[in-house]
């Protein structure tokens, strides 16, 4: 009689013990999550993490920090994140700082930019710093060295607009020990042509901005105006393309004026026209601006 | 009683293997967090970043907003818990200052009022 029962008895106990195994794990006493880390965080909450990373970059201008916090998203390419939602940030209407802190971040990884720190030398000494290279730290002293040994420059990167552009544009020449361009000097317009571009599907105002060296310049702010309307935005936002880069998409029928927030003259009359590309099609024209300082 | 000793242990292997499975192969992946669950070290990190906004910017009430994301606690709760670890584990003596001025505006602020209290 026992013989007849077999020994499914065994694999019955075996499953209901892999059952209550699996709901005493699942459900009674899962994994815990009270130490979790930033790159297990809801979207928008990473979102929000990018922002203050990007506004304590503003604050501290250590680049090695804010790489290593940014590092703690897992995000596949980190810039990249940073650009887009920066674009995504001024689509939706919010903050300027905010995007512009995001924009110059990303501007600056892109860069791999030297840190401007205001403490002197950088001490890395919380948990999450000591995670930077020393090699990287040293770079960073070595560069405001440099910077200190020349010109006196500004050891904050400030939240003016005007004088963050002058800060970043620093950065490049510096490291190849390159004279730095004049703190401050007005843009001016040294290049203006209308173009006939297909692949862009949309008609846009370019702007770019260089400083004195010729190098790209981030974080200017740049007004356009239009009857019953005005935007502003700043280039450095797609450093895709350039971090001296920015564009504005026009509407057909309307005539822009542009001018650079921190002055400049105005640029009248930008509105878009069909024209025809090289390939024979009709699209609608863009206008390309150059501004660099004297 | 030797067949029930064999269902009680096979019971028991394979509650092991339920248990394996769930904690060690296939755990409860939690994708979705909110801040309130970070570890102590990364919200130290949070609070600094806060700290060193605050100290270029000196807007109180943004930086409220930012440590409010983190916790319900009160702010200067998430601060004071923050300084203490960072004490404990040795953050430069930038960062501390930083995190001590955050918390000393913190216990002057007056939330009835929205203001600084003198």
């Amino acid at each position: 009689m026992r013989d007849e029962r077999g020994y499914w008895y065994l694999l019955t106990g075996v499953l209901i013990g892999a059952v209550l195994g699996l709901l005493y794990a699942w459900l009674v006493q899962p994994v815990q999550y009270t130490h979790t880390s930033p790159a297990s965080l809801r979207s928008d909450f990473k979102d929000q993490y990018r922002r203050l990373i990007s506004a304590a970059f503003l604050a501290n201008g250590d680049l090695v920090r804010a790489k290593a916090r940014l590092d703690l998203l897992n995000d596949e390419d980190s810039y990249r994140v940073l650009a887009e939602q920066a674009q995504r940030s001024m689509a939706e209407g919010a903050s300027f700082d905010e995007a512009r802190a995001m924009g110059l971040l990303a501007a600056a990884i892109k860069q791999g930019a030297p840190v401007i720190s205001p403490t002197l030398p950088p001490v890395p000494a919380s948990p999450l710093a000591e995670t930077t290279a020393p090699e990287a730290a040293l770079t960073a002293t070595l560069a405001v060295t440099l910077t200190l040994d020349g010109t006196p420059l500004p050891l904050f990167i400030p939240t003016s607009p005007s004088l963050s552009a002058t800060a970043s544009s620093l950065q490049a020449p510096l490291l190849a020990l390159t004279p730095s361009p004049t703190p401050g000097a007005p843009f001016v317009l040294v290049n203006r042509e209308q173009l006939c571009d297909s692949g862009l599907g949309q008609a846009q105002i370019q702007v770019l901005a260089l400083d004195a060296a010729a190098q790209p310049v981030s974080g200017v702010e740049i007004i356009v105006t239009w009857a019953g309307g005005e935007n502003h935005f700043f280039t450095g936002l797609q450093p895709e393309i350039s971090v001296g880069y920015a564009d504005f998409t026009m509407t057909p029928g309307i005539t822009y004026t542009l001018r650079l927030a921190e002055g400049g003259q105005p640029i009248p009359g930008l509105s878009t026209s069909e024209c025809k590309g090289a390939d024979g099609g009709t699209y609608l024209s863009n206008w390309r601006l150059e501004f660099s300082q004297p | 009683m030797t067949r029930w000793f064999g269902f009680l242990l096979a019971m028991a292997v394979g509650a092991a293997g339920g248990l394996f499975y769930g904690w060690v192969i296939d755990p409860v992946k939690y994708i979705d967090t909110t801040p309130d669950a970070l570890r102590i070290d990364y919200r130290s990190d949070y609070v600094l970043m806060t700290a060193e906004v605050f100290q270029v910017e000196e807007n109180l009430p943004d930086a409220i907003r930012r440590l409010a994301l983190l916790d319900d606690a009160s702010p200067v709760q998430i601060v004071s818990q923050a300084l203490e670890f960072a004490e404990q584990h040795g953050y430069s003596p930038e960062d501390l200052a930083a995190m001590r001025f955050l918390y000393q505006a913190l216990q002057s602020w007056n939330p009835v009022l929205g203001t600084l209290t003198p």
